[in-house]
């Protein structure tokens, strides 16, 4: 098995070098379960290094070719992601998790710099001018949601040593981003026939953004061939969803899932009870039929410089069914299948629609998913405004090798952790195992400065779970630090976790990284009643009424001693209201006088 | 300001000021009893309304009906053939069920122990993933495999399951969906809810295998009809007292009777034609239910963790079908799919006369913080006059007449004359009656404890017993301090007091938390207030002590008014067995943490332990 991984390895660098493409495209269709699909399409461009810092764009664009030489950044990541990947029963992620972010934007890089804060000012230029091309939120990446991590990220290039180049990394999220169509139609646009043509006319919005879980990723990198010809610069685009075939299915006019008519309900006959009033659904849709149009809403229009520079298609589709599963075509395609059996690959020419059916036969015509090496899932504990946990299950469901990988984790600063509850115990264990914890780097927060940067080297042994928990406390914000809808909560981003190549396999493993992440988290802080400031205001108002009221009172009033007061005291009070009383009443009595005058 | 202040000085030491806090304390009483009659009054009620903009209640069009039938029926058949199996049958059925809706099922079992019984079963739940969302939020539905009555679920369980199959399919869901069936309306979802936030006693409780994001709003569903239903009852008390959002109980009554036309009832007011008499019923049953603060169905434990709850229960026998209650949930979940915040827009306290009227806590609360200020009015007052020193009889009635001790006082180069009886001073002996209401306070731990970890078996006979006790022991605790250390009229007077004052500071911060249980203790105790001849013409401490004829009608009051015979009158009136009540109260405790029986033992019993001391005529 190892020898002819080498061997494709090698294969592929071959055929890297001597094909030397300047683009290609690829889509890779995986059916996961009679329920799902996995779509990825990968996008790579090529121009040499030379070509580039001339300003002599071609298949990498022009507009993120020059932000990138303006922020002087040399590697640059960038992920869209929505939704979670359900990795029980979608098996391991697509790329080893590589082409994959956070929910939200992840962004990280590496700039150039002469110092810390040099290199800063430079992400910042960088963020803000990705900003606009994406029509992203990538401004509101600020100091506190920066981050510089340790272990967690390596350089993809080829040719730079980072340390020597003064090159910094900078790392930031935005878990709350919501990612639709506004982020899809500019990344299109980086492609060279803008989603037009090949496998890219089929990235819908509307079927992109109803897929269960999809990631848009940009990586640009610099590649320098071991043979030492000229080093070039890469970008690769990476567009990975999980379709639900049934719901891709619906017709766009008639979404709605009204029941199905009862006369079509697939019912288990076998149950005792079976008629016409009561229906024990069977499952029915095992190994269903789709075909590209219903799934993505069209065909593929044609292929987008398909042709290498010996005029021979190159693929572009390939599916991952077994052989023994038909899959039919619409258009002249040359299908090629592989030897293992499992996956057959399509070239399609220029100018015409590709159509693709797959035919629908029992259960048995999947490709067996993958299992992932590492379960992680990440949860709060706890309840109240004051403080909380978070408790994070790793599994390592390999029976007979222990996993070692980095747990990279920033936090907001107004979640406030304390390291000294950090524990990370065996869930069979009852007491903490001092040895799971190999490294930690722990950055702590500053309030409204930075947030909490936390890594750690942990050792899962084989056939076992490790809880990992740590207590934190929640901050009060500032009334003006709250953002629109306070009362939903503060996104906290996924924690990213990537995995070491352990030292039993390192020489098949430690070329690809493998990437998993967490889902993202809503910590409820204490938060405001918004309307309070009017109440307040109106109470600061009568105070400070009262107060000039009464000061006012003390002002122009004239002070005159108790003895210089003639007559206060209750007789005279009753005196002269009584007196008051008499001449009101002998009012009233004269003027009945008088009316009886009139009268008579 | 500076004019009234010399007259407020002079009446400082007016005995006509000192004789005003009993009436001043009575008519706080009388007031807040009044107030709470006025509440059911159009001019005090409000009629709800929807606070929070993004729930639109009734808005969207249901679907759930058609073939839905069909799927219904059969998973009511298989929850029917489920009936006599064991846990281990009913759970692997309902995982079944839930994998077969494409959802992955998951178990919790839990085991609670409490007055001698033994509560355990299994919950199996599975969460529906939104379809782009990020397990950050989540929606619950709950079905009890059995309803508060120990009568099988079978229409609501299979609704939900009927449900979670048919929400599967929809794409627009912004919030996971937990489908939760539990072993029992109490202990089960008490189980998942604590394992959910991790809070669990483990071993008993299981931790939960699957967790999703924040819970934004549950709905129980509780049909165990075999027939069509003719209204649903909304049932909506949390444990201790605590409420969910008036907005969900808005959102659940505005779909219900406005868009689906299914009549809604509350606190078993089945007959509601909105007079002031049932409206008067209605909001005093449901503020017994909230003084007891007991579970009232499923929904009640989520309630203390901020995560709001309503049960819809089917109740009577008319036209709508199990599919309308579906179309009712489904709505009820599409407004919820709507929130884009907590919960936090309604209010948290309120009283509800009728399903579209409520008063809310500024209206309601002056009537139990009355009745919890006359016991601080009276303690102040009474502190005051145990510092009075014995007055000469003339003075009192002829001020004007005769010339009053003077003394001359010299104060810096300054010098001023000043009646004698202003400079005396009376000093108190504070100790005895401080460590008497402080150990009393403590001493409600016993019975706490008692009823507690009695088996159910032992608790009436344990409560017989209490009670006969209870009925001796003012006596004979007023025979032990007179044999130790004789009271003085000033030891009365500090003794009723301090026990005033922690009445009424104890009464006034309940309030604030379980208004009903304040307000009903706070009635009950009122006679402790007027017990030491307070409406005397003298002010004087020796007149503190009521005479022989008053202490044994005071003691005849309070006697009728004690703790455990309040106990045995609630039982009595609802027709309650004793020791179930009181069973039920020990698993409350434990189970769910319920502290009304800490205020009772532990605020209430204390205040009258020393009221009943000192009226008793031995002393």
């Amino acid at each position: 098995m190892k020898h002819i991984s080498c061997l494709l390895l090698s294969l592929l660098l071959g055929l890297l070098v001597s094909a030397d493409p300047k683009y290609k495209e690829l889509l890779n269709l995986q059916p996961l379960n009679p329920a799902s699909l996995l779509a990825s399409f990968n996008f790579k461009s090529n121009a040499s290094l030379q070509s580039y810092e001339q300003q002599h764009f071609k298949y990498i664009p022009r507009s993120l070719g020059q932000i990138l030489q303006h922020a002087k950044t040399r590697e640059l990541h960038l992920r869209f992601s929505t939704g979670r990947w359900d990795d029980e029963s979608w098996g391991a992620r697509p790329w080893g998790g590589t082409k994959e972010g956070g929910t939200g934007v992840e962004l990280w890089a590496w700039v150039e710099g002469d110092s810390d804060a040099d290199s800063f000012a430079r992400w910042v230029t960088l963020n803000n001018a990705l900003s606009g091309l994406f029509c992203a939120s990538l401004n509101f990446i600020d100091s506190t949601r920066s981050t510089r991590p340790r272990m967690t990220f390596e350089p993809a290039s080829s040719v730079f040593n980072a340390s020597s180049e003064n090159l910094y990394l900078l790392h930031g999220s935005l878990p709350r981003e919501v990612v639709c169509t506004e982020n899809l139609t500019p990344f299109l646009k980086l492609l060279p026939c803008k989603g037009k043509a090949g496998i890219a006319s089929l990235l819908d919005g509307h079927k992109l953004f109803d897929a269960s879980w999809q990631s848009m990723a940009i990586d640009v990198r610099s590649v320098c061939p071991e043979n030492g010809s000229e080093c070039s610069i890469e970008m690769e685009q990476t567009v990975d969803m999980v379709l639900d075939v049934d719901r891709s299915k619906r017709p766009r006019d008639n979404p709605i899932p009204r029941p199905i008519p009862s006369e079509h309900l697939q019912c288990d006959q076998s149950k005792p009870y079976a008629g016409d009033e009561a229906c024990y659904p069977s499952d029915a849709n095992l190994g269903q039929s789709w075909t590209l149009a219903e799934i993505f809403g069209r065909p593929i229009q044609g292929s987008c410089l398909a042709e290498d520079s010996y005029g021979q298609l190159r693929d572009s589709v390939c599916i991952n069914v077994p052989h023994e599963r038909e899959v039919n075509l619409y258009g002249d395609a040359v299908e090629t299948k592989n030897e293992a059996g499992t996956s057959r690959c399509f070239a399609i020419p220029a100018s015409n629609p590709f159509e693709l059916v797959l035919s629908h036969i029992g259960p048995q015509t999947f490709n067996k998913v993958s299992q992932p090496p590492l379960y992680a899932s990440r949860s709060f504990t706890g309840h109240g405004q004051e403080r909380g946990g978070v408790q994070t299950l790793l599994t390592n469901p390999s029976t007979s090798s222990s996993i070692q990988f980095v747990y990279f984790e920033t936090l907001p600063w107004f979640m406030k952790p304390y390291l000294h509850t950090l524990t990370a115990r065996l869930t069979t264990a009852s007491t903490t195992s001092p040895d799971i914890i190999e490294e930690t780097f722990y950055r702590p927060a500053l309030d409204r400065r930075r947030g909490t940067q936390l890594e750690l080297l942990i050792s899962v042994p084989a056939d076992s779970a490790v809880i990992l928990t740590y207590d934190f406390d929640k901050a009060i914000l500032r009334y003006t630090e709250y953002p629109p809808d306070a009362n939903r909560g503060f996104d906290v981003a996924p924690a990213v976790i990537r995995l070491l190549p352990s030292s039993g396999n390192s020489s098949s493993n430690s070329q690809a990284p493998l990437y998993i992440r967490t889902s993202s988290l809503l910590l409820p802080l204490p938060t405001p009643d918004f309307s309070m400031p009017y109440n307040v205001i109106i109470l600061t108002s009568t105070v400070m009424a009262l107060a000039f009221g009464m000061i006012f009172n003390l002002l122009v009033r004239r002070f005159v001693g108790a003895d210089e007061v003639e007559g206060w005291n209750l007789a005279a009070l009753k005196a002269k209201a009584r007196g008051r009383v008499a001449v009101l009443v002998d009012r009233v009595s004269g003027k009945g006088q008088k009316l009886e005058k009139t009268v008579q | 300001m500076a004019l009234i202040s010399p007259t407020i000085l002079a009446l400082r030491r007016d005995p006509r000021l000192l004789k005003l806090p009993p009436y001043l304390s009575a008519l706080c009483i009388f007031i807040g009893a009044v107030w709470l009659c006025l509440l059911p009054l159009n001019e005090y009620s409000r009629r709800t309304y929807i606070s929070e903009n993004a729930l639109l209640p009734g808005q969207v069009h249901t679907y759930f009906g058609g073939s839905e039938q069909n799927v219904f029926n059969a998973y009511k058949y298989e929850v029917q053939a489920l009936v006599g199996k064991d846990q281990e049958a009913i759970s692997t059925k309902l995982s079944d069920i839930f994998e077969s809706a494409g959802l992955r099922p998951a178990r919790q079992k839990y085991e609670y122990h409490a007055a001698g019984n033994t509560y355990s079963g299994e919950n199996v739940y599975a969460i529906l993933h939104a379809p782009r969302g990020d397990a950050t939020e989540a929606i619950l539905l709950v079905a009890a495999w059995t309803n508060m009555d120990g009568i099988l679920n079978q229409s609501g369980v299979a609704l939900a399951l009927a449900l979670a199959r048919y929400f599967k399919r929809w794409s627009l869901w912004s919030k996971d969906i937990i489908i939760l069936i539990t072993g029992d309306s109490r202990a089960g979802p008490q189980a998942w809810v604590d394992a959910y936030h991790d809070e669990h006693s483990s071993p008993f409780v299981a931790p939960l295998p699957l967790k999703s994001g924040a819970l934004q709003g549950v709905v129980v569903v509780d049909n165990a009809l075999d027939h069509r239903f003719e209204s649903l009852h909304i049932v909506y008390d949390g444990i201790n007292g605590q409420l969910p959002n008036l907005d969900l109980f808005n959102t659940a009554v505005s779909i219900a009777s406005g868009q689906l036309g299914i009549g809604v009832s509350l606190q078993r007011m089945w007959k509601h034609n909105d007079s002031y008499q049932e409206r008067l019923q209605t909001m005093l049953r449901g503020m017994f239910s909230q003084g007891l603060g007991y579970s009232s169905g499923p929904h009640s434990s989520f309630v203390p963790y901020h995560v709001d709850a309503i049960t819809l229960q089917a109740v009577g026998d008319g036209w709508q079908d199990e599919m309308a209650m579906g179309r009712c949930v489904e709505s009820i979940f599409r407004s919820l799919n709507n929130l884009l915040e907590h919960f936090h827009q309604s209010f948290f306290f309120y009283l509800l006369m009728q399903a579209d009227r409520f008063v809310s806590i500024g209206t309601y609360l002056p009537s139990a913080m009355l009745v919890a200020v006359n016991f601080t009015i009276m303690a102040i007052a009474l502190w005051i006059r145990s510092g009075r020193p014995p007055a000469p009889k003339v003075a009192s009635t002829m001020p004007e007449k005769q010339n009053p001790e003077m003394e001359i006082v010299q104060e810096n180069n300054m010098t001023a004359i000043t009646p004698k009886e202003n400079l005396t001073i009376l000093e108190r002996q504070l100790f005895l009656p401080v460590t008497l209401v402080v150990s009393l306070h403590f001493l409600g731990a016993i019975p706490l404890y008692v009823f507690i970890n009695s088996s159910h078996n032992t608790l009436p006979l344990y409560f017989l017993l209490f009670t006969f006790l209870n009925f001796f022991q003012p006596t004979v605790l007023a025979t032990l301090i007179h044999r130790h250390t004789p009271l003085t009229p000033q030891h009365h007077l500090l003794l009723q007091s301090f026990s005033l004052l922690v009445l009424g500071i104890f009464l006034a911060t309940l309030a604030t938390l379980n208004f009903s249980l304040s307000l009903f203790v706070g009635l009950l105790s009122t006679p402790l207030s007027f017990t030491g001849n307070p409406f005397s013409s003298s002010v004087d401490a020796k007149d503190a002590i009521p005479s022989k004829t008053r202490q044994h009608i005071w003691t005849l009051v309070l006697q009728l008014l004690s703790p455990p015979v309040v106990v045995w009158a609630v039982c009595y009136i609802w027709g309650a067995d004793l020791g179930e009540m009181l069973a039920e109260a020990a698993f409350g405790w434990k189970v769910n943490g319920l502290w009304t029986q800490v205020v009772i033992w532990c605020v209430w019993w204390p205040a009258w332990t020393v009221g009943g001391i000192l009226v008793n005529p031995l002393l």
